[in-house]
Formats: C-alpha cells, structure tokens, sequence
C-alpha cells in the first residue's frame, strides 16, 4: 500500500507497473480499481493532492484554491468567454460535482453505431451491467425526507403544476444530510467521489498513488507507450519538485479529463488528425426565481431535482442547484449600491439550472504552461435550445409561486415579471449576452472505428499505437443530454476489463 | 496592485444600511491572501479588472478622470454601469473582480450571521501526505 505525494528537488523517483493510469477522476479510478481487482499492479498518476473530507474548505474561496484546477481559470475562447469547470485533486471532479446518477440512454449508442460504427452490442449490454454494479457499490439512492429543502421541492411543484415529468435524482450518496455543499465537497462524506472509494481500493490491493504528480509526457519507444514522466508540484507553494517516471509493462492509460487528456497527448508527440476536434460539453445557465418565503440554498441536497422530459425538444435537461452566498453574490448581474441592494433577496431565492444538449463542436489544444486551450462557440441552433431552457425553467418558478424570475440575459431587465416572459423568449441568441458556464465536456480523444475521425478504438485504444489507452469523457463522441460520469465509469470499466483479457490472452 | 483592485472591490459592493461591505471586512489582508495564493493568470484576470475600473469611467459617466478622482455619487453610477456594460469585454472584465468581491463578502461571519447562516469553520488547507 503506497502513496506518494510528492517529492522536493533531489533525485528523480522511478517507479513500475503493469499500468500506470493518469488521472483520478470518473474513468481513472474506475479502470484502476478494475485492473486491480483483476489482479495488475496499477499505480496512478495524479496532477492533484489527495484530500479527504476533513480536509475540504467550507467556503467557496477555499474551493477554488484547494479543489479547482487552477482557480477555474479555464475558459472557452470563442464570440463568448464561458468558465469550464473541473476538479484537480485525488478523485478528479467527482469530488466537487453533485453526484447525480443517470444511465446511458439507449438512443446514444444508436448514435455511436450510426456515426461512428461502433456497434450497438455489445457495448451497450456492458456499460448496463456495469451500472448496476455502480449503483450498488456507490449506494446510489434519492436524498432523504430531511435532506430535500425548497430548493428542491419547490421545482417539484412547479413541473407537477404545468404537467410535465420530473424527479428527486438518484445521486451517488449514501444518507445525504442536505448541507447543499457538493461543489466544495462533502465534508460529511457521505458523497461517493472516487477519493473515498475507488482510489483507496487500489491502494488497499496493492497498487500505488502518485499524487501532486501533473503528468508532462507520455513517453514512447516506437509505436509503443512504455510509461509517463513529470516533475511534482507542491500544491500550496506551487514550487516544482523532484522528477518522476512510471514505467508501465502493458499500457498507459490516459484518463486526465476532456480538456487535459488531448493536451497531454499533443505534448506527447501523438499524432492524429481528431486529436483535439469534436470536443463538446452540456452548456449551463442559470435563472434564479424568487418567493415570498425563505428558500435557503444552504438547506438540501445540492442538486436533488431534475426533468428529463425536454431532452429531446427542446434539447435540455433542467435540475435545481445550490450554491453558497458567495456564488450567489457574484452571479446577480449589477454593480455599486444597487448590487449590494440585490443581495437582500438572498434568502428567497431558489436556483434552477439546465444543462443544453448542444450540437456545437470546438477544439482543444494544449497552450502556455501545458494549460488546454478550448476555442469553443455555441451555433445559433444550440443558442435557440439554451435560451428554451431559461424559459421553461422560468416558467416553472412562477408556477411554484415565484413572484418574479432573474434572468441574468444582458439587455434584459434583471427582474421579469409572469407577464414579461416573452421577453426572456424573444432575447437575441448572441452567447455574449449569457452566462454559460460548461461542466459535463466530452470529445477530443473521440472513439470510433475510423482513425480519420477518432483517436482510439471502440475498447479506448489509441489508433496505431500500441500500450496506449485513453479511459475518460475525451473518447465519448457525442453529447449524451444526460450527466456523463455514469457512463464514463461504466466506459472505463469496459476498457479495463478488456486490458485485462488482453492480459491473459497474451495481447499486448 | 492591491490598492487598484481594493479601489474597485470597494466601489463594486459597498456597504450599505443592511449588509457591511469588503471595506468594512477585511479587504485587504483578504486580497494579500488572495494574490499569494492564487495563480497568476487568476491573479492578472482580477488585476486587469482593477484597471479597466479605474480607467474608464468616460465611457460609463462622461468623464475623463480615473474613478479615484470620481464623487462618491459618480463613482457608485460608475460601478453600476461597468458591470453591465453594453461592450462584452469591458463588463466581462468585472466578473472575476465581482466573483472576488462575494469571497470576501458572503463568507464572512458578520455577513453570515446577517444572512442567519453559521460562521464557515476555517478551511483547513490540507491534504494526505504520503
Ligand atoms: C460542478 C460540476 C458538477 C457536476 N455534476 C455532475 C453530476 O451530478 N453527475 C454527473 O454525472 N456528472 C457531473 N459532472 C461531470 C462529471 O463530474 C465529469 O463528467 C467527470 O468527472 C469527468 O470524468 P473524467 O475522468 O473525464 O475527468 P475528471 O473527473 O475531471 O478527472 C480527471 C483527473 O485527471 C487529473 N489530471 C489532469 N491532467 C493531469 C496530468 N497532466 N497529470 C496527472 N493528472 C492529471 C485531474 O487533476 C483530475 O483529477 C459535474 C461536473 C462539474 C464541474
Ligand atoms: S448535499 Fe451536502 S451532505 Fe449531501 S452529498 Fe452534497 S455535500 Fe454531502
């Protein structure tokens, strides 16, 4: 059992294994703990420190500092500038995300056999087995009575009111208690991220962490990736450490994320010509509604409500969200006396959200300081279903009892009334007039059949190359208009399973 | 550089009869911790804000002084109309300043207690050594 974090200056730190994984997130801990089990030696490579729940911040400054990669200071380039969200810590971004568990719609893997040829079975069987065996072991349920709060219940209401379905989301969280903190972690632990679970298994069947580890390169001998090399960094003082290599016997497996997974790749003299393209994301905004009662965000689970009935059309998935007055703050258009006015309203204000379905493709390249560049603009056709979005999220809060929505669209009033909705409806489609914010991203190492489109194969390997393995959301190539870690771990475990066969069989 | 984003902090979110301001709570030693801190394309994004606050209040209120140089009255016209800017990237460069700004404000225990909240317990800052 050993983990690492981190070495000062002195002499380079040499390790092996039969796997050496880059990254902790969703696919990373879930295809180590599956060569784990089946009995590899693994050691996993993590650009983050390992924290635990006791280690959490409770403000959103210390979440940022101590969980976000690089103070979130990733960001679309392109007409609008919109924040791209992710964890670096042990764990990855299932640490700060709200644990919402949703399964593989059928008409993805349709989607996958039609564009990309990969066969409907028996990928899509797998990744259903595979689920089940998730929720099972992530204790996946609905938040409690107690740990519903307004912020949930209200949207409930409202959807019931104007007919359409929606839920309590089934999440990855045994006894949530309801503190509405998921996005700093969940100092209660009773949130599933792969920190608490998946790493430490690895680490319990004999495999190794490296963390304050960020990966510079994979390196290669031939067509052939024999392991991965870097130099730690200190995760407070951020001076660089001492240089490590793992060297892997069967394969490197590339599981940093949709934005660091391409960029890593690049910097590693891997060429394909969908290396970077198609990478894609489920934009968000929000529209706060507010009541004549308290709401209070900071009582219920995070995000314990969602509708999937405006998957299709508009092409939105709604669901509540809390966030902690600091957000809040920051996010209410205004400035000068007039802001500080607005923030009265804190405590009656309920927060809803969607997630679009977007068509939109951009690229990812890696930048300056190994930093992923993501030039990224949502189409006007994408703009139209985000937009839908506020409105019908809108229109839910006044059906709830909201006497007033925010809609935070430039140029529109930032108080609208139920009889003002057309406006929200009739606002221009240029992005530069929303807040978009991006957290479930996809593409940049798509799979697929064809090398000319996609990097690795349908089982995660990288096209002409052998030992080298991509197991994150970078492979999916398409939007699911669902949350995506369920699929991504159940993806990963697939690909592990498969290195695993490869392994006894004698296939490199 | 503190001074020119404390300035603009300040102006963004001042203190009013209800909820005390950044000025009232702690900005500064705030802003120390925030730019030792943070990393330095966060750090510059909230700098550059400071200084298109300071610089522009001719096109938000007419006038061709720096926002030090502004009435109380003037300067909160200037912060109001910055943050909303018809020009994407002149309002654009108030979100990070803003976003600094509810750090300060909504975790502080007077605000907290104002927002019937308990006081954050500190942020441990730590992690798993080896
Ligand atoms: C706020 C938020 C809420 C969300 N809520 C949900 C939800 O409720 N349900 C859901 O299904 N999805 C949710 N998501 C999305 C989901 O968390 C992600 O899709 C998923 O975690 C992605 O998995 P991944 O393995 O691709 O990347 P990640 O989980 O981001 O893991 C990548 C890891 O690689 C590490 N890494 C990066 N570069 C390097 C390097 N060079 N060397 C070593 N390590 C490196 C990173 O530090 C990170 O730990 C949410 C996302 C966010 C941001
Ligand atoms: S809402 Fe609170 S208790 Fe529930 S999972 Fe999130 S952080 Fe944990």
């Amino acid at each position: 059992m050993t983990h690492l974090a981190g070495q000062p200056r002195g002499p380079e730190v040499v390790l092996d294994a039969d796997y050496v994984v880059v990254g902790s997130g969703a696919g990373g801990a879930n295809i180590a703990v599956t060569l784990a089990r089946g009995g590899a030696s693994v050691v996993i490579v993590e650009a983050g420190p390992w924290r635990d729940p006791h280690d959490y911040p409770s403000s959103a400054y210390g979440g940022m500092r101590d969980l976000f990669d690089e103070w979130g200071s990733t960001f679309t380039r392109g007409r609008a500038i919109w924040p791209i969200v992710q964890a670096r810590v042990v764990g990855g971004t299932t640490v700060i995300n709200s644990a919402i568990c949703v399964r593989t719609p059928g008409d993805v893997f349709a989607r996958w056999e039609r564009e990309r040829g990969i066969p409907i079975q028996p990928m899509a069987d797998a990744v259903a087995r595979h689920q089940d065996a998730l929720e099972a072991e992530l204790c996946v349920e609905v938040a409690p009575p107690g740990a519903v709060g307004r912020n949930n219940a209200l949207p409930l209401q409202g959807a019931s009111i104007l007919g359409y379905e929606s839920a309590l989301c089934r999440r990855y969280v045994k006894a949530c208690v309801g503190s509405g903190q998921c996005l700093s972690g969940c100092v209660a632990a009773r949130k599933q991220s792969m920190n608490v679970n998946f790493v430490p298994e690895v680490l319990r069947r004999g495999g190794t962490v490296v963390s304050n580890a960020p990966v510079k390169r994979v390196l290669t001998e031939g067509t052939r990736a024999t392991g991965v090399t870097g130099w730690f960094k200190h995760p407070e003082s951020r001076k660089w450490g001492a240089k490590f290599t793992v060297r892997a016997r069967r394969a490197v497996v590339v599981a940093a994320s949709a934005t660091h997974s391409p960029a890593l790749l690049q910097r590693s003299g891997i060429r394909s010509p969908a290396l970077g393209a198609d990478f894609r994301a489920h934009p968000g905004t929000a529209v706060f509604g507010c009541y004549d009662d308290v709401v209070d965000l900071n009582t219920g689970a995070t995000q314990g409500w969602a509708s999937m009935a405006f998957r299709d059309d508009p092409g939105v998935k709604l669901e509540s969200l809390a966030i902690p007055a600091e957000l809040v703050a920051g996010r209410l258009s205004g400035g000068g006396a007039q802001w500080m006015e607005r923030l009265r309203d804190y405590r009656h204000l309920a927060l809803w959200v969607h997630a679009t379905r977007a068509e939109s493709t951009g690229t990812v390249t890696n930048g300056w300081g190994d930093r992923p560049v993501v030039r990224y603009t949502l189409d006007t056709a994408d703009m139209a279903r985000f937009r839908a979005g506020m409105v019908l999220i809108a229109r839910t809060h006044f059906a709830a009892g909201a006497k007033a929505v925010l809609p935070g669209i430039h140029g529109l009033p930032y108080r609208l009334g139920p009889d003002e909705l057309c406006r929200m409806e009739n606002a221009p489609l240029d992005p530069r007039l929303y807040v978009g914010i991006l957290s479930h991203l996809f593409g940049g190492c798509t799979m697929g059949t064809n090398p000319a489109n996609s990097v690795c194969d349908p089982w995660g390997r990288v096209h002409g190359w052998s030992g080298l393995v991509v197991a994150d959301a970078s492979t999916i190539p398409s939007n699911l208009g669902v949350n995506p870690q369920h699929t991504i771990m159940a993806l990963a475990r697939i690909w592990g399973e498969r290195l695993l066969d490869a392994r006894s069989s004698g296939i490199a | 550089m503190i001074w020119l984003v404390r300035h603009a902090i300040c102006a963004l979110l001042p203190s009013s009869d209800h909820f005390p301001g950044p000025a009232e709570l702690g900005i500064d030693a705030f802003l120390v911790q925030l730019r030792r801190e943070s990393n330095g394309l966060f750090w510059f994004g909230v700098v550059a804000g400071g200084v298109v606050f300071a610089v522009s209040p001719l096109i938000t209120v007419g006038l061709p002084v720096p926002s030090f140089f502004l009435s109380a009255a003037a300067l909160d016209r200037h912060a109001s109309r910055i943050a909303s800017h018809r020009f994407y990237l002149v309002r654009q460069s108030m979100v990070l300043l803003k976003m600094v700004a509810g750090f300060c404000w909504g975790a502080h225990p007077r605000v907290r207690e104002k927002l019937a909240l308990a006081p954050y317990p500190p942020d441990p800052g730590t992690w798993r050594a080896s």
